[in-house]
């Protein structure tokens, strides 16, 4: 009865416009598939075939299509960003682990966490503008506000290092601690928030020289972040730990916390600015967090190790019209 | 069916959370968390399979023996190997040496232009059925450990090596994993870089060894069995494996050159090696040498491979050198 329900919520969603705004995407990392969930019916209505091994993925600048990262079968496949219709795959983009616009859209880098290196391609037509080796597993990437500095972790040497996107020379390269991983850069532009996966917080770095200002302890396993969306509270997940921090980072303190299990990887926020869903990488599901009640409150089971997720928005997910997207595009954060 | 996966990921998930997680975190090794998670369900599909062997297929070597075991103490050490591989101490041994070489394969191969596709490009009706798909990169598999395993045979220096496998008087359910360590390193970096050349997704190469190498410890079985005239021609089983161990005779001198299958003998009957008759031969190796194998535990089987592989390769250096 329950899966009648679902199929038929299912194909009344596909017959109408809502099912562009009620649509979750969920990279299984290890099925190379993605799912297809209903944000309403807080149910998987599908999956979908992609290269082998997709992580992360990411909105266009002009919120128009969605590009799934396939980092071993080097492709990205390109999504219409209000439909989820399949439109086609871009090749030869080399282990697309982590990828990003620069704010103003010029830009798009990846960071090729299994083979050593930094693209950076032009925004406009993914032509290659360089390669950069440079040992250590780059993992994450942020960009500075004027879109003139790439900043990426390099999860096995413990370092951040900085790149001028115009001439891809190298800033700086310093070390931040044990396993960095997720980065976000704030809204100040002056503060580099970077999660040490081998510890147990963050810490604050100085994107003029890399210096460390600060640090903050939230949970082991530091990972990943999320805007919360009013431009001053960010979610970062402590995978090894279980939980997910709610950081002030006026204030620079940790003003919440939520219990959820099994190892807590990417987030994205509905559009309503109510719920936050996160992908549990052991458990194969995505746990739904009621953000005023700061708890998990739903789970829906998907694909071997879910990582990336990302809601499509009325007007094309990460557009201008989403609420909650005061910092950045809506996955740059992934 | 999903309360089960969640019940075995539960599972998984503890262990990993509660011993394997926190050892990564003091060692500094956080890069390969999830790896790590990966193999602790290696470990857990491990312990079903001893179980398998030691309680399903037990049953049927006891209850229809195909001859008896006077001397467990043979069969003994066979269960040390197969301990020492199913609960991933071996496995972890072998991964860490041909983890650097594999990968840095894959860099070069991959720094080069080609990246490995899924065979589900050219064959997108694969996409719609897992087992399908499962089933095509099984076989794909299979060809290439096929001829691997002949490869075993034929360059004596490698014989050397697997020639420890061969060297049971007593051949069980037990002996499958019974192999020297620096066999199953070549083999498993042939094979994982195989894999990653054909394109075999992780999951569907933690399945591969997991129902290959259940249907392997069962063709070592102890039984008179076979799949019948038209299944033992499908899948390798006692019957059929047993010839590839008999002991060579006078009259049967290459009788260990038939039947490499390792799980479909399709690839014997295309190559022209396989044999197939009911008759029941002893099993084990005519070198003294080898054969006294029997006589040693793990180390010493282990230590006596490694003074077989260099002697095997001491003439070789001596012809080079003289050139």
């Amino acid at each position: 009865m329950k899966k009648l329900a679902i199929a038929v919520l299912a194909l009344a969603l596909v017959a109408s416009g809502a099912a562009r705004a009620d649509t979750v995407l969920v990279l299984n990392s290890e099925e190379a598939s993605y799912s297809i969930l209903s944000r309403s019916g807080r149910s998987e209505l599908g999956r979908q075939p992609v290269g082998r091994e997709p992580h992360h993925l990411v909105v266009t600048p002009d919120g128009k299509e969605v590009l799934i990262g396939s980092t071993a079968t080097n492709e990205l496949l390109v999504l219409d960003a209000k439909t989820g219709e399949r439109r086609r795959v871009m090749r030869d983009i080399i282990d697309p682990y982590h990828l990003s616009f620069s704010p103003n859209g010029k830009w798009f880098v990846t960071a090729a966490y299994r083979l050593d290196h930094v693209d950076i391609y032009r925004g406009d037509d993914f032509k290659l503008a360089g390669r950069i080796f440079i040992d250590g597993m780059p993992s994450h990437i942020a960009f500075d506000a004027d879109s003139k500095t790439v900043f990426v972790t390099l999860q096995q040497t413990g370092r951040v290092v900085a790149f001028d996107l115009a001439t891809q020379a190298i800033k700086w390269n310093t070390k931040v601690g044990e396993a960095p991983a997720g980065i976000v850069m704030l809204p100040d532009n002056k503060r580099l928030l970077v999660a040490l996966t081998g510890a147990d917080g963050l810490v604050v770095v100085d994107p003029k020289d890399g210096s460390t200002i600060g640090a903050l302890q939230t949970g082991k396993g530091a990972h990943n972040f999320f805007p919360k969306g009013d431009g001053r509270h960010y979610f970062l997940g402590n995978r090894m730990e279980g939980t997910i921090s709610l950081i002030d980072t006026q204030d620079m303190k940790v003003v919440g916390t939520i219990k959820v299990p099994g190892g807590p990887d990417c987030m994205d926020i509905t559009a309503d600015g109510k719920e936050l869903w996160v992908t549990q990488r052991f458990l194969r599901r995505l746990a739904i967090v009621d953000i005023d009640q700061m708890k998990v409150v739903g789970s829906v089971p998907v694909g071997k190790s879910p990582h990336g997720v990302l809601m499509l928005k009325p007007g094309g997910a990460g557009s201008p019209l989403t609420p909650v997207r005061a910092t950045s595009p809506a996955a740059e954060q992934k | 069916m999903r309360q089960l996966l969640d019940i075995w990921i539960g599972t998984q998930t503890w262990i990993f959370e509660t011993v394997v997680s926190p050892i990564l975190f003091h060692l500094g090794l956080m890069e390969w968390y999830e790896p790590a998670f990966n193999a602790v369900e290696i470990v857990m599909l491990g312990v079903v399979q001893i179980v398998v062997i030691a309680v399903g297929m037990r049953f049927f070597e006891r209850r229809w023996p195909l001859e008896r075991v006077p001397n467990d103490d043979l069969v003994a050490v066979d269960r040390v190997y197969t301990f020492l591989n199913k609960l991933g101490i071996i496995p972890l041994a072998v991964f860490v040496v041909t983890y650097p070489i594999s990968n840095e394969i894959e860099h070069m191969v991959r720094a080069w232009g080609y990246a490995p596709p899924r065979l589900e490009r050219i064959f997108p009706w694969l996409h719609d059925s897992a087992l399908a798909s499962f089933l095509v990169y099984f076989v794909l598999y299979d060809f290439a450990a096929y001829w691997l395993h002949r490869a075993q045979h034929r360059f004596g220096w490698w014989w050397s090596l697997h020639s420890l496998h061969h060297s049971q008087r007593q051949v069980t359910v037990w002996s499958d994993d019974r192999n020297h360590i620096l066999d199953d390193l070549l083999m498993t970096l042939a094979l994982v870089i195989f894999a990653q050349f054909v394109g075999v997704q992780p999951d569907d190469y933690i399945m591969i060894l997991m129902v290959g190498r259940l249907i392997e410890s069962w063709s070592h079985a102890n039984v008179d069995m076979s799949f019948g005239r038209i299944g033992e021609r499908l899948l390798v089983g006692p019957r059929f494996h047993r010839l590839h161990h008999a002991l060579a005779g006078p009259a049967e001198r290459h009788i260990h050159d038939h039947n490499f299958a390792p799980v479909f003998p399709i690839w014997d009957i295309l190559f022209g090696t396989a044999m197939f008759d009911r008759k029941n031969r002893p099993t084990g190796v005519d070198d003294p040498d080898i054969d006294s194998d029997n006589e040693r535990g793990w180390l010493g089987q282990q230590i006596a491979g490694v003074g077989r592989l260099l002697r095997s390769l001491t003439p070789r250096l001596r012809r080079a050198r003289a050139l």
